[in-house]
């Protein structure tokens, strides 16, 4: 029945003047029909006698491809690559906020790649908008009409990115049209992105042949084009500095200014005094960050072309910490500043730990 | 069973056992052979009203628990053996435990005087009828004990609510039965269907009429107009749809069963199951004829009978076979009915419910006896009775002007009633209207 909006319907009862029982008759009969026609199962809603259920766990109903249910991470069939660039998008659109990413790093250069290291979703919080897909510039999060996420575990609705990751060809397969509109656009982006993503990053971590091929073509390039002055992974150029060394830096030099500015920081503090526990506590601190270097230099280091530099700098961080840390002790430290130095040393130690594995 | 069984033990073995031992063996076989059949029909009771109901409401209903669900009545039995029974602390303990007994129990009395087939009645009572109904009323009591003893207001209301029910429409039942009893001038259920042979008119009231087992009381003015009333009657007895009001769930949370659970719930269950099924029974049996179809009795008629003792015992089976065949499908056509009108009908008002039993149908099943009266009269009565006019009639011309005659009565009878009734009920309505506008001052 074709229902236009604004019409006036005008359904016949077939009632006329009833006599008496007559009513009672009637309504037997209509529920008569219903019997009778409940034997065949309905095509669609227009109709009003038969039944229309779907026997669920043997039966499903057919989605709309517009349907939503959560959102899921495309990659791409042939390359493998994700198309998520890790740009935020979703994650700053996302109501519930239950959206986190981290950006991948190229290792060697320390720089953001337009890759996703990691990316949750809290699909327990999740509400099921869609407006992280609707955010998405590079159609890479849509909308999954898969329904029956029932967990016994907390944590089970957590999906990590190997959990959301689905192939376009998934995609293609619940919704063709809407693929389609974006297709092109969306293919396109992903090559550009490619073209920015150093190794393997980006490619969906179970797809282990893909990277394999993908490392295959890269060495292969190399090969064709040896004096590659971009891939300067082995032999850092001495005036560059490593992220870790970098980092190392930054700590030692955080801890020396917060030793230094310590009078002006304290000069508010009512307590002026140096608490003995507290240049303990420093004093651990640079001892532990010490430690850690030299248990970082002991260990077999696998990289071999790494090791030697590794080693250099964490000892060297593990040092500026333990001066930093001393200097801190020696001046008359506020609680402020045994802080402060625990922390350089704690970030030194870590950042050697990180390089020795 | 009786002669089986003597036979069996005094003839085949000479054991030469006394008579009571031997009736007492036969009594306790058929006993046990209800007491197992009886649940088995409550459970499968259940399962085709919840799928008929299903179909009636566009739905498809248990069909998951073995192959079309139907082993879901099994599973419904063994979830009410393992649930908790829980008896509320302000209960009356031992009331509250025997109410379900007492509940259950009457409704496996009337068993006792129930023709299944032809000869397979366990005892047959020469007032099976009166029997019948007298201990259904008993389970009345149950009821009200078990509402009382919860200590809990649904469950007195709904005892309460039962109670009122099941002794108003005792009344209309009982009425439009002796109408039937003063056609048959016995209170036998035997005889009741014995009295239903012949084609369309009883072979009793007309003598040469080819017995098809077809002269059912329901295609008698008198018989017609009691079967639509008894039926009404036993839907209100029976507590089912339009007339659950004892345990209207929208109202009363379940009514004398809120505070029981598991199998004394599953009791109460059982009961209404049971007591259903032998109102269909019982409707089939007075006005369908029971075991009467055709066949059936001219196989019985070459069957071992005491009137018959050079019989085929082949043919015993064969007419017990169809009998029970026959017996059965009207008792299940007739609680398909039941569940069609909960499919159809809405719950009523307990006024209405009262209004409806006490003012049409009473009215009208007393009307009908005065029917049943003149049918008999015009039917079977003679010269000696005072009626000398009818003496020189035909047989057929007698049953046609009895017909007549009660057709009409009847007819007028219930056009007037109805008009009065909804007359009342219009002006009832009218009323109500007024007060609430006088209480809520709108329009």
């Amino acid at each position: 029945m074709d229902i236009q909006r604004g019409n006036i319907i005008v359904m016949d009862r077939r009632r006329g003047t009833l006599r008496a029982g007559q009513g009672l008759l009637q309504g037997l009969k209509v529920v008569w029909d219903h019997w009778v026609g409940s034997f065949r199962k309905n095509d669609n809603f227009s109709q009003i006698h038969g039944t229309f259920t779907i026997e669920y766990p043997d039966e499903r109903m057919k989605l709309p491809q517009a349907y939503r249910n959560m959102p899921v991470l495309l990659y791409d069939d042939e390359t493998g690559q994700e198309l998520c660039t890790a740009c935020y998008q979703c994650a700053r659109a996302c109501p519930p906020e239950v959206i986190h990413i981290t950006q991948a790093k190229d290792p060697n250069t320390g720089k953001m790649v337009p890759a996703s290291l990691e990316f949750i979703i809290e699909y327990d919080a999740c509400m099921s908008c869609g407006l992280c897909a609707e955010a998405c510039p590079f159609d890479a999060i849509k909308m999954d009409h898969f329904y029956e996420l029932s967990t016994d575990n907390r944590m089970g609705l957590m999906q990590r990115k190997a959990d959301l990751n689905r192939p376009v060809s998934y995609y293609t397969s619940i919704a063709p049209d809407l693929w389609d509109e974006v297709k092109e656009g969306a293919m396109k982006k992903l090559q550009g992105s490619i073209k920015r993503r150093p190794d393997v990053i980006g490619i969906a971590g179970h797809l282990s042949e893909k990277i394999a091929a993908r490392r295959r073509q890269l060495a292969a390039e190399a090969a064709a084009s040896p004096p590659a002055p971009v891939a300067a992974a082995p032999a850092a150029p001495a005036g560059k500095l490593s992220p870790e060394e970098k980092a190392a830096k930054l700590a030692a030099m955080r801890a020396a200014k917060a030793g230094g500015a310590e009078p002006a920081a304290e000069a508010p503090a009512p307590a002026a005094e140096l608490s003995p526990a507290d240049a303990k506590a420093a004093k651990l601190a640079a001892i532990k960050a010490a430690n850690a270097a030299k248990k970082a230099a002991e260990s077999p280091a696998a990289e071999v072309p790494a090791a030697p530099l590794d080693e250099k700098a964490a000892k060297l961080a593990a040092i500026r910490a333990a001066n930093a840390a001393k200097a801190a002790a020696e001046a008359p430290a506020a609680p402020l500043d045994e802080k402060a130095a625990k922390l350089a040393a704690i970030r030194a130690a870590n950042a050697a730990k990180k390089k020795s594995e | 069973m009786h002669d089986v069984i003597n036979h069996l033990i005094n003839t085949v073995f000479g054991l030469g056992w006394p008579g009571w031992a031997i009736s007492l063996i036969a009594y306790l076989l058929i006993a046990t052979i209800l007491f197992m059949i009886v649940p088995f029909q409550m459970l499968f009771l259940t399962y085709f009203e919840r799928r008929a109901i299903a179909r009636m409401q566009d739905r498809v209903g248990p069909n998951r628990v073995g192959p079309e669900g139907i082993f879901q009545p099994v599973a419904d039995g063994v979830k009410m053996f393992t649930k908790e029974d829980i008896v509320p602390d302000a209960a009356d303990k031992w009331v509250h435990l025997i109410g379900p007994g007492i509940v259950v129990a009457p409704t496996m009395f009337m068993f006792a005087v129930l023709p299944w087939g032809p000869g397979m009645v366990p005892f047959d009572m020469n007032i099976g009828l009166l029997f019948f109904f007298a201990i259904s009323s008993v389970s009345a009591v149950g009821l009200m004990a078990s509402g009382w003893a919860s200590n809990n207001k649904f469950a007195l209301l709904g005892a309460m609510r039962a109670v009122a029910q099941m002794v108003s429409y005792e009344i209309p039942a009982v009425l439009s039965l002796l109408a039937i009893v003063l056609v048959t001038g016995s209170l036998s259920i035997v005889d009741l269907i014995t009295f239903q042979s012949g084609l369309f008119i009883s072979s009793s009231d007309v003598p040469g009429i080819p017995d098809f087992g077809l002269g059912w009381f329901v295609f008698t003015p008198v018989g017609f107009l009691a079967f639509i009333a008894f039926f009404i009657a036993a839907l209100a007895e029976g507590e089912r749809t339009p007339f659950d009001i004892p345990e209207a769930d929208s109202e009363i949370v379940a009514g004398y069963m809120t505070e029981y659970s598991g199998m004394k719930f599953g009791l109460f269950y059982l009961a209404q199951y049971v007591l259903n099924f032998l109102l269909c029974a019982i409707t089939a049996i007075i006005f369908f004829g029971g075991w009467q179809g055709p066949g059936v009795g001219w196989l019985y008629a070459q069957a071992i009978t005491p009137a018959n003792p050079a019989g085929n015992g082949l043919f015993n089976v064969l007419a017990g076979v169809l009998g029970v065949f026959y017996f059965l499908a009207k008792t299940y056509f007739f609680f398909f009915v039941m569940v069609w009108v909960r499919g159809a009908y809405a719950r009523l008002r307990i006024d209405q419910l009262m209004d409806f039993g006490w003012k049409l149908l009473i009215p009208l099943t007393l009307v009908n006896v005065v029917s049943a009266a003149i049918w008999v009269g015009l039917t079977k009565w003679g010269a000696a009775d005072g009626l000398a006019f009818v003496e020189g009639w035909a047989p057929l011309m007698r049953w046609a002007v009895a017909f007549v005659i009660t057709l009409v009565m009847n007819l007028v009878a219930y056009f007037f009633l109805v008009r009065v009734y909804s007359q009342s009920q219009d002006e009832r309505a009218r009323l109500d209207d007024e007060v609430l506008e006088r209480l809520t001052n709108v329009a």
